[in-house]
């Protein structure tokens, strides 16, 4: 077998700190490899070195068979190799056209102007971008931005790229987009493809991944590999009464979680027939639905950090107390909105940012908002919270009206922004005294308080040491007690997680759940984890500023199913060639998942032995079959993509 | 305005100040401006000609000229030597090892003893405007004395003898600073100066690093009005600048230079307080303005040059054309200037510098105001 990149116990410190430790990797020509990991799992400082940016401290690095140890060497193999490193084009120059851009490259790269004019049109149409040429790239949408950085990586056909957590940042339907294109790429190109991400999700995506934590690598192999080390099933149960059924499954079970409407179960180390036993008996199955889902990568990290260090383990077993007596649950007797969005339009210049929105949060109620960037998420959130006067429409937070009670409406609500919008010089504490001081407490009611957020967001080992050196997990946490400082009603969070590890969101999320069912407060979220989606308990999806969809997750997903039918997913010995042989029997909207193929259907035996016979006729081999309910994924993408086509005909 | 109004924006201060305090770098800086930079201004910048290299060419090698040659003393001139040719005179004064070059022409006694009007060549490097003028003026003395004393010579009049002559004799009078001392000028106005560049900068820079960092988004979404937003950021400025300047008169000016201070220090650190506010005004323009630190960078240096240039400190209102005189209200350091001389040097009093005061505040509320405004707008709160 060729292998492109063997990485050989690498490792790589920075004066005190260990970036990666003893890391080992194999990258097979021909392949999509991941790396999986959170913030600070040492995925870049590893791409850096196999690119012959970054040395290293020791170990041994071939890339094509070529040793990596000096910068002499590293040049030997350049030509062979596109890096894009992490950043939203942060190597594109934002006022030179989409063409003017890849030309750029090209030349830096030395291509010949009859190869770029060839390359330059079939990436731009694979990309999708032929229409575009002419923007600057400042004005390209985040997905846009991210395919152009692939293009101008991609130029003078490397047979190796690598590619620093292309997808973050950017929205599931920009991500699929993405993944699609970078799928064919590899395919007709015969290129390798060494990607990393901090998506769990993705690691469908690739052939074989390696997780990481910590500078270590955890896990490798293909996630089905990787996944079947710890087997078990994730159970998805539909309810109206969640905390019933929360509390009898508790019994049982040890990872229980609600998700607005929905409660779910994940049990490692048992099969489907004995949970399925174990469910039977403890509910009652006529009322209620279930149906399982295979264990995905975000579980399997947690569960497998969890056996890791006893810390984290401690860290998700221990429940904030979040009700102290002084502040005893608000009898939601008054069960009127707390946010009320009522045809919100904003205007700039020509450019409607937001058109017609509305919606209403009642206490209690998670709400999240979706869409890609741009969308309008984040308009619609500046009129709420009051920066930002709409040119149309009116809008009621906490019972005042935004028109004319800012000031008011500012007292009442907490708000989180996606950039950690704290004091990074100022310690722990220094922050949360300043925001307590700032919404007007003092003396014995600010200790209180100051004592509650510390104690909510497990901050006592920190409490002293500045913001700037927290990990991402107990900064986003310090940010939440910010917000919560004064005991708001309603809480705006802007993509609250981005960049913190599965067990920092599942501990983000959780004190979420709380401040929502304990203390009635209205929380509005955005986020791009289709995970933390399920968590609310209304979700508005948006696109060019207007709402498309607004419904429960459970509906919207029953409305797709009902249209669409259900998710067949196929293993199958040779992915692109299969995926070509099915296109040209007729299949379309197939999407590849590394080894998988997934297609919509709602005749799903007739559709699945059909499949299986035509890939049978050209020697391609189906290993498994799954049959999946539609995920908020599929209907985020299914709502925008008929959004669009009503946009065109129109 | 309540209670409530006042302690957020003490609170919002104290940050400031802390954010500052940890800022190590800054922190340096800013004492460094108010000691060192003022004691360099002091020591280093002097009006006056000090050891001069000058160079002669003596054509005549009589007793007249050596006596000429003889009148410039030092510590105004150094005497470097004699050159014999004209190419090395040049190459010299290109060369810049010579200020200037005295050119004696041969015959310069025979035509003195002759009565003859005679002339000295002096060729005077003028690229240092102010050194060479200096030099110019320098020389022309000496030549006066030489011409006093050849003339007295002549008339066979003993130097006991001239005093019997009746002439004139300027009595001056230099009030406020009878020694010209230059380190008191220089030093006072160095602080000045200092004053001036960190009010803009400081307010700037911390009002873009809050932009820059996103955190003023978190508190444009806080119960608070634009005022109780940037007045904590100027409160902040204006008390770290004034315990700078305490540093630079109690450290550097009383001590050092031995500057005597004529008014009151009240007066003085109250018409300082005022000069902060009015330029961290223009610092808020500027942040509002700016994307980054470089820019606020580069935009404080654009606007400082004017308002030193046009503040009279260099070059007095009367000599400037008459535009630029024009303009001259519009620098809010000309006030400063004015009143800050006249309290530490003359001693003047609020009675005489009131008029200053209040333009000075009247300035400072617009391009507060103006400031406010543009923040307003651009983060529509």
């Amino acid at each position: 077998m060729d292998f492109a990149v063997q990485a050989n116990q690498v490792c790589k410190r920075y004066r005190k700190k260990t970036a990666i430790e003893d890391i080992s990797v194999d990258v097979r020509t021909g392949e999509i490899y991941g790396l999986i990991g959170p913030d600070g799992a040492g995925k870049s400082s590893l791409m850096q070195c196999i690119s012959g940016v970054l040395t290293y401290d020791s170990g041994e690095i071939h890339v094509f068979g070529q040793c990596i140890d000096s910068e002499k060497t590293a040049e030997k193999i350049k030509h062979r190799i596109g890096f894009m490193p992490q950043g939203l084009g942060l190597n594109l120059y934002p006022d030179l056209s989409i063409e003017e851009n890849i030309d750029f490259f090209a030349n830096l790269r030395g291509v010949s102007a009859e190869l770029l004019t060839q390359r330059k049109e079939m990436l731009l149409s694979v990309a999708k971008l032929t229409s575009f040429k002419t923007r600057a790239m400042k004005n390209l949408s985040g997905g846009m931005k991210q395919k152009l950085g692939l293009i101008c990586t991609l130029i003078h056909q490397p047979e190796l790229i690598i590619l620093d957590e292309p997808t973050t940042g950017v929205d599931p339907i920009s991500r699929r987009d993405f993944w699609e294109m970078l799928n064919r790429l590899v395919m007709e190109e015969g290129m390798t493809a060494l990607v990393s991400t901090a998506y769990m999700d993705e690691a469908s995506r690739f052939h074989r991944l390696s997780v990481m934590h910590q500078g270590k690598v955890l896990e490798q192999g293909s996630a089905d590999e990787i996944v079947s080390k710890s087997p078990g099933w994730v159970v998805e149960i539909e309810t109206t009464q969640p905390d019933q059924v929360l509390a009898t499954l508790r019994t049982q079970f040890e990872i229980v979680e609600q998700l607005g409407q929905m409660v779910r179960l994940v049990a490692f180390g048992q099969d489907k027939n004995t949970i399925e036993s174990i469910l039977k008996n403890l509910l009652n199955s006529e009322e209620l639905q279930w149906h399982f889902l295979p264990i995905g990568l975000e579980e399997f990290f947690i569960q497998r950090l969890k056996n890791h260090s006893a810390t984290a383990e401690k860290q998700l077993q221990k429940q904030p107390d979040l009700i102290s007596k002084s502040h005893a649950k608000n009898n939601t007797a008054d069960t009127s909105a707390l946010i009320k969005a009522d045809k919100l339009v904003r205007r700039f210049g020509n450019f409607t940012a937001a058109d017609q929105v509305s919606f209403e949060v009642r206490p209690g109620e998670i709400f999240g908002l979706l869409g890609a960037n741009g969308a309008g998420k984040s308009t619609v959130i500046k009129m709420l919270t009051g920066i930002l006067p709409p040119s149309e429409g009116a809008g009621f937070v906490a019972n005042q009206n935004m028109a004319h009670s800012g000031m008011a409406i500012k007292e009442s609500i907490g708000y989180m922004s996606q950039a950690f919008s704290l004091y990074l010089d100022l310690t722990v504490l220094e922050n949360i005294k300043l925001f307590g001081r700032i919404y007007g407490l003092t003396g014995q009611k600010l200790k209180e308080r100051i004592d509650w957020v510390i104690k909510i967001g497990h901050l006592q080992s920190v409490q002293n040491e500045t913001a700037g050196s927290l990990p991402m997990g107990k900064r986003q946490r310090l940010a939440l007690g910010c917000a919560l400082i004064h005991q708001p009603k309603v809480l705006f969070l802007d993509e609250p997680t981005s960049g913190v590890d599965p067990i920092g969101r599942a501990e983000f999320w959780r004190i979420l759940v709380r401040l929502a069912s304990d203390l009635g407060v209205a929380i509005l979220i955005t986020t791009h984890y289709m995970l933390e989606a399920e968590h609310c308990h209304r979700l508005a999806l948006m696109q060019a500023g207007k709402i498309v969809a607004y419904d429960t997750p459970y509906a919207l997903k029953q409305s797709l199913k009902q249209r669409k039918g259900q998710v067949l997913s196929f293993k199958v010995t040779h992915p692109y060639r299969a995926l070509s042989c099915l296109e040209k029997a007729g299949y379309q909207d197939i999407s590849l998942f590394g080894n998988r193929l997934q297609l919509f259907s709602k005749e799903v035996k007739d559709v699945s032995n059909n499949v299986i016979n035509i890939l049978k006729n050209n020697q391609i081999e189906v290993k498994d079959t799954m049959v999946l309910q539609p995920s908020l994924e599929d209907v985020f993408v299914d709502k925008i993509e008929t959004a669009l086509a009503k946009h065109e005909l129109s | 305005m309540n209670w409530l109004w006042w302690r957020r924006i003490f609170a919002l201060t104290q940050k400031e100040l802390l954010q500052f305090s940890r800022d190590l770098i800054l922190v340096v800086a800013t004492i460094y401006f108010f000691t060192g930079e003022v004691y360099i201004a002091g020591k280093g910048v002097s009006l006056e000609l000090v050891k001069a290299p000058i160079g002669y060419m003596d054509h005549d090698q009589s007793l007249a000229s050596r006596e000429w040659l003889n009148k410039l003393r030092p510590p105004y001139f150094d005497v470097k030597g004699q050159i014999t040719e004209q190419s090395t005179a040049l190459k010299l004064l290109d060369s810049s090892q010579l200020l200037g070059v005295i050119d004696i022409p041969p015959n310069f006694q025979r035509d003195l003893l002759n009565g003859r009007p005679t002339e000295i060549g002096f060729q005077l490097d003028g690229s240092n405007v102010v050194l060479g003028n200096l030099a110019n003026s320098y020389t022309g003395l000496a030549n006066a004395y030489f011409n006093q004393e050849w003339m007295l010579k002549q008339m066979k009049v003993t130097p006991a003898q001239a005093l019997e002559v009746p002439r004139v004799d300027v009595r001056q009078m230099i009030l406020f600073n009878p020694e010209g001392n230059n380190a008191w000028f220089m030093s006072i106005s160095e602080m000045m100066t200092v004053m001036t560049m960190l009010s803009l900068f400081l307010t700037a820079a911390i009002v873009v690093k809050e932009k820059e960092r996103g955190t003023i988004e978190q508190l444009s979404i806080a119960p608070l009005t634009p005022l109780q937003i940037l007045l904590p950021k100027i409160l902040a400025v204006e008390l770290i600048l004034l315990c700078g300047i305490a540093l630079s008169i109690f450290v550097v000016l009383l001590p050092v230079f031995k500057v005597p201070f004529q008014g009151s220090f009240f007066l003085f650190f109250l018409v300082s307080a005022v000069y902060v506010y009015a330029v961290s005004g223009l610092g808020l323009f500027i942040a509002t303005i700016s994307k980054n630190l470089a820019q606020v960078m580069i935009i404080s240096i654009l606007l400082l040059m004017p308002i030193i240039l046009l503040s009279g400190a260099f070059t007095p209102p009367e000599a400037m054309p008459e535009w630029e005189q024009a303009l001259i209200w519009l620098s809010p350091l000309y006030y400063y200037i004015n009143m800050g001389y006249g309290i530490i040097l003359k001693g003047s009093g609020l009675e005489i510098i009131w008029q200053n005061l209040l333009a000075l505040f009247a300035l400072g509320t617009v391009l507060f105001l103006f400031g406010i405004r543009q923040f307003k707008k651009q983060f529509g709160a």
